[in-house]
């Protein structure tokens, strides 16, 4: 413990600095990527040729809306699976995430919230982005592990999320049930509600704080104009990942599992015919 | 107007809205934290006490340490507290009064109890070891002005010559900077600095924006920068510039209105920039 | 040599110079202060500091003039050699500050700006801001703090001096109590310096800090140091009037229009805006209608003073007029007086550019202080010089001669060997009055140049006084505290024995009877008075036993040494039967050259412990005295500068 601190302390500037690149650089631009993603199971419905692999039949019986956000979203999914040293991709950010998360509990702590005696909107701020952060830790963690681990025991159904299955595996996840929504699909649609928001506020804050941390803004008006452009990003990103929960929570899942279907019996040669590709790259 | 200046103006219009409706010849109650010493346990002490038009912290405490009887008529020890110019600029009598920490010469109880009855507390400083009662000792503080150098490095007080030249601009830039009295107020507010008794770890703590900002003061100077490596290499380390959480209390409670925030993030450009040139051009 | 070291008391801008030029030249500085040195009283200083300059020597404006305007606006009663000496040094004190960062004000090309002050038809007076005492101090504070970290300087910070040790006539060292433990301890010095500045405690509010009690001064003038002029205080005509203190109100508010008066009904409670025209009192503009409200400072004193205290007219019958600039545009004001208005508004409550401000004079600074011997330099002419013509060439042997020898071991030194007196607790720079910004020069000037002589007054020093003498100390000064708890009431509550009362009736007495306007008989009535008071004190009750951090010990232990002081300074106010300077005697108007161009010199008498009082020639003048009118058209210039330096 004591070489811990040491070798903590000979290298703080940097740690500190690489915990600030670290939210940005992988962990936010992942997010921001991640959050545009999911929302197309809400924004798909704008995208006219994303049932072009759905067949007629299935397009007549779910609807042209579904047809088109189940559509785009697995579109999407599945590019992300198929892009190559996808574990490596996925290493790297678990290994930022848990790199960026204890150094930031340790930096957290060391700290202590006076909002009730100033009660200032920096300040609140501040005890915002460490509480943020624990919830994100949290949330994340759940998301990863229940979607990606498979670890069903956490998750009110049994059945684990599949990546050829994006749109009705994990509104199963959300709500517990194929139709309408259980108790158990409650809590985790609200956990996911707090969570993704935590996760965005955490981000925007923290892109502002950065820019004064390395020392991009000095002046109080360009914090200010920065502080402008952060809640914009924020705002922005805010109605993304409340509009994939939205388009999650009122997908049918016996609809999106016909589409996802026809998709993937679409999708099914390209798969074998690129993965001898991926491993000649090697 | 900034956002600090609106928070400003906001309070000072609280203030004389209150001075406004203050009662003549009234009496207020003074809720006082006593503590006989580090260590002892501390307690709460009530005083009732006449105020007359231009009272303020101090003369009413100077009122209860001639008159050191509680308010249930208990005879106590005239409470402790230190105090110096009390014209706000030697940074002392620096307490805190109802929950925010300030001066407690330049705050009139007018502004603060302007009715029969009202309440005003007084606490000592939180961060820093309590001496006696509202007497902090606050070594600290000024062991960080060692930390980043603040001082000239010149060579001798022999005379030879003038300083260097310097644009009005400039001067006004220092000059703001070198306002700050050490009182601690910014330390009292940051959520990121608390109170250390330990020495040998004073170091390694959170050194406080007033530091930051003296740091940023003789870096400015001509002959201050022949330091301002030594001074980053200290910001850049534990406890330095890093540290702060951008709460920026500081700024807010400033008594002298010391542009902190925007000194904070100067070193923390500062240092960025010397990390970088250290990395392709240092010798260590 | 190796062991010699040098206490330094009281971290001002002289104790911290003295502590810097002591430590530079190699020899350990131990820095005794009751507060944090960055805390001490000059950070209150706001006008400026004085030295001959480029331009104004460009003009011709000398270091000679300087010398000269400030020996006439002392009314010749300072000694003048160290004010040549001084004068000289100045422009190199300026440059060394400079060097060391003050932010002093700047012009378009980048130097010093400069600002008029009263006493001087020159721009002389360098600034920072309005806080220049705290930007020199801060400086200091820095240079300070680095010999620190080097271990050239060890800090004993909420640490009082208690007493000077003594061993066969040297001063050997001091005892210090630690303000927070208690801990009564002696430490060994070859050489001791007092820098602990002035006593305006003694005249109960005043605009000095809380810690200028005069204390420490006064110790070392019941240990055997001779006292310089104590009836010279200085009082300032505009002060706010406080529940706590009295804080300075620039001068510039009537150079910008201000007017003083009263109500003409006695009594009248009515709202001054209220208040017509007719039913106010303008007295000043009545009493000297060519100056009106822009009478020099002195005069104006008197006359705010007199029709408070003589004819009890203040404005609700207390002591403060009016000072009303409410006819004045409220945008014009605060463009031009925007700092000090922020002032009165922050700590009175009332914005003065609508309601009219109200004011007082308060005690301001000691001139008067621990007597200092000095060895002349080599500007000594045969007979002292006419006074100097403003811009005429400055007499030929002057331009280069030392008002000091520099490093004489005795400049500076108080009449106990070892001891020596630096800054506002010396009484040799500024006579019967000082001139503005005169202050901080003679401070840092004190441990610049005096620095040197301590430095070299210690290479004499061989002996080692024994260990004795040490405990002996400590063990006097343990028992004087130990008899002072021991006097703790317990809630007997006789108001008479409460060291509060015993201090404010000390500071009510000395403001009524010895500031500005003093009479003999009204001084005698003062002196029986202190004399009561010291009575009472020897039965003093103290309100607290703690034997941690006990301020009302501290407290208490001042008010006895405030007793003494104020005993010295009403015996040598009452001898001096002249006018002089601050020292205004209704009953002799006149300066008396031929039986008081002569320094009063108090020295205390352990066994009546009252004053004797001894007046001594005007150590050999390099100018003669002449009569200190400001000439009549030259008042009106003076005055007006002296208001416009001040915004």
């Amino acid at each position: 413990m004591g070489n811990d601190s040491g070798f903590m302390n000979r290298h703080y500037f940097l740690l500190r600095r690489l915990h600030s690149l670290s939210g940005i650089l992988p962990i936010g631009v992942f997010l921001i990527n991640h959050l545009l993603t999911n929302s197309t199971i809400a924004w798909g419905l704008v995208n006219s040729r994303a049932s072009e692999n759905v067949a007629p039949g299935t397009i007549e019986q779910v609807g042209e809306m579904t047809a088109r956000r189940v559509g785009t979203f697995q579109h999407e999914v599945t590019f992300i699976n198929e892009m190559p040293f996808l574990v490596l991709i996925e290493v790297t950010l678990w290994v930022s995430i848990a790199f960026h998360a204890i150094l930031g509990v340790y930096f957290a702590r060391t700290g202590k919230s006076n909002t009730a005696r100033y009660a200032y909107q920096d300040n609140w701020r501040y005890s915002l982005q460490r509480l943020t952060g624990y919830i994100a830790i949290f949330y994340i963690f759940y998301h990863v592990a229940t979607l990606r681990w498979g670890w069903t025991f956490m998750s009110p159904t049994d059945e684990p999320w599949s990546h050829s299955q994006a749109a009705s595996t994990f509104s199963l996840a959300l709500r517990g049930q194929a139709q309408g929504i259980g108790f158990g699909g409650i809590l985790v649609s609200l956990f996911y509600f707090v969570g993704v928001t935590a996760s965005v506020y955490h981000l925007a804050n923290g892109l502002w704080t950065a820019a004064i941390t390395w020392g991009l803004t000095i002046s109080e008006s360009a914090q200010r104009r920065w502080g402008y452009v952060c809640a914009g990003l924020g705002a922005g990103l805010m109605l993304m990942a409340w509009s994939s929960l939205i388009g999650f929570l009122l997908l049918d899942v016996n609809h999106a599992r016909a589409v996802e279907a026809d998709m993937h019996a679409a999708h099914g040669t390209h798969v074998e015919t690129t993965l001898p590709v991926a491993e000649a790259d090697h | 107007m900034s956002s600090t200046e609106a928070l400003r103006e906001h309070e000072a219009q609280e203030r004389k809205a209150n001075r406004a409706r203050a009662k003549a010849g009234r009496s207020v109650i003074f809720k006082i934290i006593r503590c006989d010493g580090p260590g002892k346990p501390s307690r709460w002490e009530s005083f009732k006490v006449p105020v007359e038009p231009g009272s303020n912290v101090i003369s009413c405490l100077k009122w209860i340490a001639a008159n050191p009887v509680t308010i249930d008529g208990k005879q106590t020890t005239p409470p402790v507290w230190d105090s110096g110019c009390l014209e706000e600029v030697c940074g002392a009598c620096t307490m805190v009064i109802n929950g925010k920490v300030r001066q407690s010469c330049s705050c009139l109880i007018d502004e603060y109890a302007p009715l029969e009855g009202d309440t005003i507390t007084l606490e000592p400083m939180s961060k820093f070891p309590v001496v006696r009662d509202l007497w902090v000792d606050r070594a600290r503080l000024f062991n960080a002005l060692k930390r980043v150098k603040a001082w000239v490095p010149i060579d001798s007080t022999y005379a030879q010559g003038a300083g260097p030249k310097e644009s009005p601009e400039h001067q006004q830039t220092r000059y703001r900077l070198s306002e700050c009295m050490s009182c601690g107020c910014c330390l009292e507010a940051c959520p990121q600095y608390n109170i250390e008794e330990d020495e040998s770890k004073w170091d390694e703590s959170f050194i406080g924006a007033h530091a930051i900002s003296q740091a940023r003061l003789f870096n400015e100077h001509e002959t201050g920068k022949r330091l301002k490596g030594e001074r980053l290499e200290e910001l850049s380390d534990k406890g330095g510039v890093g540290d702060c959480g951008n709460a920026q209390n500081c700024v807010k409670v400033c008594p002298k209105h010391i542009p902190l925030t925007e000194s904070i993030g100067a070193m923390g450009r500062a240092t960025t920039i010397h990390a970088i040139a250290s990395f392709f051009t240092g010798k260590k | 040599m190796s062991d010699n070291r040098v206490i330094v008391v009281g971290g001002g801008l002289a104790g911290l110079a003295a502590s810097v030029r002591i430590a530079e030249s190699g020899v350990p500085v131990d820095l005794f202060s009751m507060v944090p040195v960055k805390r001490s009283h000059s950070v209150c200083a706001q006008g400026g500091i004085n030295a001959c300059n480029e331009i104004a020597r460009q003009q011709g404006y000398s270091e000679y003039e300087h010398f000269d305007e400030t020996i006439y606006g002392g009314d010749f009663l300072a000694d003048q050699h160290p004010v040549l000496e001084m004068a000289n040094w100045a422009p190199k004190i300026i440059d060394l500050l400079d060097r060391m960062g003050v932010p002093f004000n700047r012009t378009h090309e980048g130097f010093r700006d400069l600002r008029l002050f009263g006493g001087s038809l020159f721009k002389r007076t360098h600034f920072a801001g309005a806080t220049t005492g705290q930007q020199l101090l801060y400086a200091l504070d820095e240079q300070t703090r680095r010999y620190e970290t080097e271990g050239k300087v060890t800090k004993y910070e909420f640490w009082e001096f208690l007493w000077p040790i003594t061993h066969e006539g040297r001063c050997v060292g001091i005892v210090a109590q630690d303000m927070r433990t208690m801990q009564i301890r002696a430490f060994r010095a070859s050489a001791v310096v007092m820098a602990t500045g002035g006593c305006g405690l003694v005249f109960g509010k005043s605009t000095n800090s809380v810690i200028c009690t005069g204390g420490a001064a006064s110790r070392c003038y019941q240990a055997g140091a001779a006292y310089g002029n104590p009836e010279m205080v200085q009082v300032h005509p505009t002060a706010i009037p406080g529940a706590d203190k009295l804080r300075l109100m620039s001068e510039s508010a009537r150079g910008e229009g201000g007017r003083v008066w009263v109500p003409r009904k006695k009594g009248d409670t009515r709202n001054p805006v209220d208040i017509p025209e007719e039913e106010r009192w303008y007295f000043l503009e009545e009493r000297y209608p060519a100056y009106g409200n822009i009478v020099p400072r002195d005069i104006a004193t008197r006359e705010i003073f007199d029709v408070c205290v003589n004819e009890g007219m203040g404005v609700d019958g207390q002591n403060q007029v009016y000072l009303d600039l409410t006819h004045r545009d409220p945008d014009y004001l605060t463009v031009k007086l925007g700092g000090i208005l922020d002032i009165y508004e922050k700590f009175v409550g009332v914005d003065p550019r609508f309601t009219p401000m109200k004011i007082f004079p308060a005690v301001h600074y000691s001139m008067g202080g621990l007597w200092t011997d000095y060895t002349p330099g080599d500007y000594n002419p045969d007979a002292p010089k006419p006074g100097h013509k403003s811009g005429s060439p400055i007499p030929v042997d002057a331009q280069k001669g030392h008002g000091l020898t520099i490093g004489a071991t005795n400049n500076m030194m108080t009449s106990i060997p070892g001891l020596y007196a630096f800054g506002e607790v010396n009484f040799a720079y500024h006579g019967a009055n000082r001139l503005g910004a005169n202050a901080l020069l003679s401070c840092i000037f004190d441990g610049l140049c005096n620095g040197v002589s301590v430095v070299n007054y210690i290479k004499d020093v061989k002996e080692e006084a024994p260990q004795g003498v040490f405990d002996e100390a400590v063990r006097s000064e343990q028992a004087k505290h130990d008899k002072l708890v021991a006097s703790t009431s317990g809630g007997t509550g006789d108001k008479a024995y409460n060291p509060y009362q015993i201090a404010k009736e000390l500071g009510d007495e000395m403001t009524a009877a010895s500031t500005v306007v003093k009479t003999g008989p009204r001084l005698e009535q003062a002196i029986a008075k202190i004399g009561e008071l010291m009575q009472r004190f020897g039965k003093v009750e103290l309100g607290d036993a703690a034997s941690w951090t006990n301020q009302s010990l501290s407290f208490t232990r001042a008010t006895g040494d405030m007793l003494k002081i104020a005993d010295a300074i009403l015996r040598a106010g009452l001898l001096r039967e002249e006018s002089r300077g601050a020292h205004f005697r209704k009953d002799f108007p006149e300066r008396d050259d031929s039986r008081f161009f002569k320094t009063s010199v108090a020295r205390y008498n352990p066994e009546t412990g009252k004053s004797d009082i001894e007046f001594v020639p005007v150590k050999a003048p390099l100018v003669e005295p002449r009569a200190r009118t400001y000439g009549k058209s030259d008042t009106k210039k003076e005055t007006k500068e002296t208001a416009a330096a001040a915004s």
